[in-house]
């Protein structure tokens, strides 16, 4: 299911035009079952009209330019040296583990009543010259 | 000529001394003259007429014969006949004897028939457990229950409705293991078979780990045909809906748990649903009790 949250995320979030081109880059940092799943989606699926491309990261140190840079739970606390990492890059980035998006994560995926739920803070997606839809503000769990 | 003459007086002769015998007798004393003889087709004849016959027809012995005839043409005629309609005939005229015989005259002797009858019922019922004439099996088992009961009416069923509804179910979810699969009005159908199980025997191990599963494939079949483009709003839908078959069938998975059943086939199933319904430390903790178990 994350795997379509991430489909909706790239729809509903706008990339500055020089990340318009070439691949459409989402990294996954550390192990989480969501890279297999993205992989299998980049074989079918297009973002607009860039070919999506997948990329595993072991730490952030490997993190090059993306789109999208999914931080696993094991990953959380490399999280400060994720953001270190992408500081100058439009990268979104998404974690899954409660108050991250209090520490510098602009999507946090959560689980209320046993649905998958996100929480959003616009700061932090902002901040990445990245802009978000109002849709995307109406369907997070809470904004910030 | 002369010849011929003496012939035909033969003839004449002979067919009044043969049927001599029935003058003034009714069609009821002819059937059993016949019986006696084992012609049953002629006892048959006569049987049938003796049913029409207006002194005879409320006469308990009428049809107890009747009965009587008719199982005996069965097991002579129609016993590899799943449909047999002697079989069928039978247990209607029993049907109507039971009521007339207030006497009690023919009931250990009918029961005893009907006991038969039951039996040859329910191993058609047995006999017909496959995906092309399970509906027929359910027919001869409700038979075989009612014409049981009317043979002895203190007979209960639980068990065996338990047995014959657990063969049916799994003959019936046997294309679930493969690709083929179920399509919805089948798995509703199986669905209601074990649900209906349970209520008699809430500890069966196997309908309660067979239904959590029907409920767990019937989510992951869901979850697993989603388009990647489906909207947020959409998703949210389907997530509700999913969530709540995870919840139908984790009690089943939790009490075949309980009951120590597949251990490891148990063990996925819980680790699964858990899964399902985004519950990772609990998934998890499943997941390790089965490496656990696939250590020793």
């Amino acid at each position: 299911m994350k795997a379509i949250f991430i489909m909706n995320f790239t729809k509903l979030v706008e990339w500055p035009q020089s990340y318009r081109q070439g691949n459409f880059v989402v990294g996954v940092v550390g192990d989480s079952p969501l890279y297999t799943e993205l992989v299998k989606m980049s074989k079918t699926k297009k973002v607009a009209n860039q070919s999506l491309e997948v990329k595993k990261y072991i730490s952030a140190a490997e993190i090059g330019k993306c789109h999208i840079v999914y931080v696993s739970k094991s990953e959380s606390e490399s999280l400060a040296s994720i953001l270190k990492k992408v500081k100058f890059n439009s990268t979104l980035i998404v974690s899954e583990k409660q108050g991250l998006v209090d520490k510098g994560a602009g999507i946090n995926f959560i689980v209320k009543d046993n649905r998958q739920k996100f929480e959003l803070n616009k700061k932090n997606v902002e901040k990445y010259k990245l802009k978000v839809s109002s849709n995307l503000e109406a369907l997070a769990f809470t904004v910030k | 000529m002369t010849k011929r003459i003496y012939i035909l007086l033969f003839v004449l002769v002979f067919s009044h001394t043969a049927f001599s015998q029935f003058v003034g007798r009714d069609h009821l004393s002819v059937a059993l003259f016949y019986m006696q003889k084992a012609e049953l087709d002629s006892a048959k004849k006569y049987i049938d007429l003796a049913g029409e016959d207006e002194s005879l027809r409320t006469e308990a012995k009428t049809w107890y014969y009747k009965g009587f005839v008719y199982k005996d043409l069965y097991k002579s005629q129609e016993k590899a006949d799943k449909n047999s309609p002697y079989r069928l005939e039978a247990i209607k005229a029993f049907e109507v004897m039971k009521p007339l015989d207030v006497e009690n005259e023919f009931a250990e002797s009918t029961s005893k028939i009907l006991k038969y009858l039951a039996s040859t019922l329910y191993n058609d019922a047995v006999r017909s457990l496959s995906p092309e004439t399970y509906t027929q099996a359910i027919s001869h088992y409700e038979l075989y229950k009612k014409t049981m009961k009317a043979a002895l009416p203190s007979t209960e069923f639980n068990s065996q409705d338990v047995k014959f509804k657990m063969a049916l179910a799994s003959m019936l979810n046997k294309p679930a293991e493969s690709a083929s699969g179920l399509d919805s009005v089948q798995v509703i159908y199986i669905k209601k078979l074990y649900t209906e199980i349970l209520e008699i025997d809430e500890n069966n191990p196997g309908a309660n780990y067979n239904l959590a599963t029907l409920y767990y494939n019937e989510a992951a079949d869901i979850i697993n045909s989603m388009d990647y483009d489906m909207d947020i709003v959409q998703l949210n839908k389907i997530q509700d809906y999913c969530i709540e078959i995870f919840l139908k069938g984790l009690p089943y998975m939790k009490k075949s748990y309980d009951l120590n059943y597949k251990r490891k086939e148990t063990l996925i199933g819980l680790s699964n649903i858990y899964y399902g319904l985004n519950d990772i430390e609990k998934s998890e903790q499943y997941k390790k009790e089965l490496e656990e178990l696939e250590k020793e």
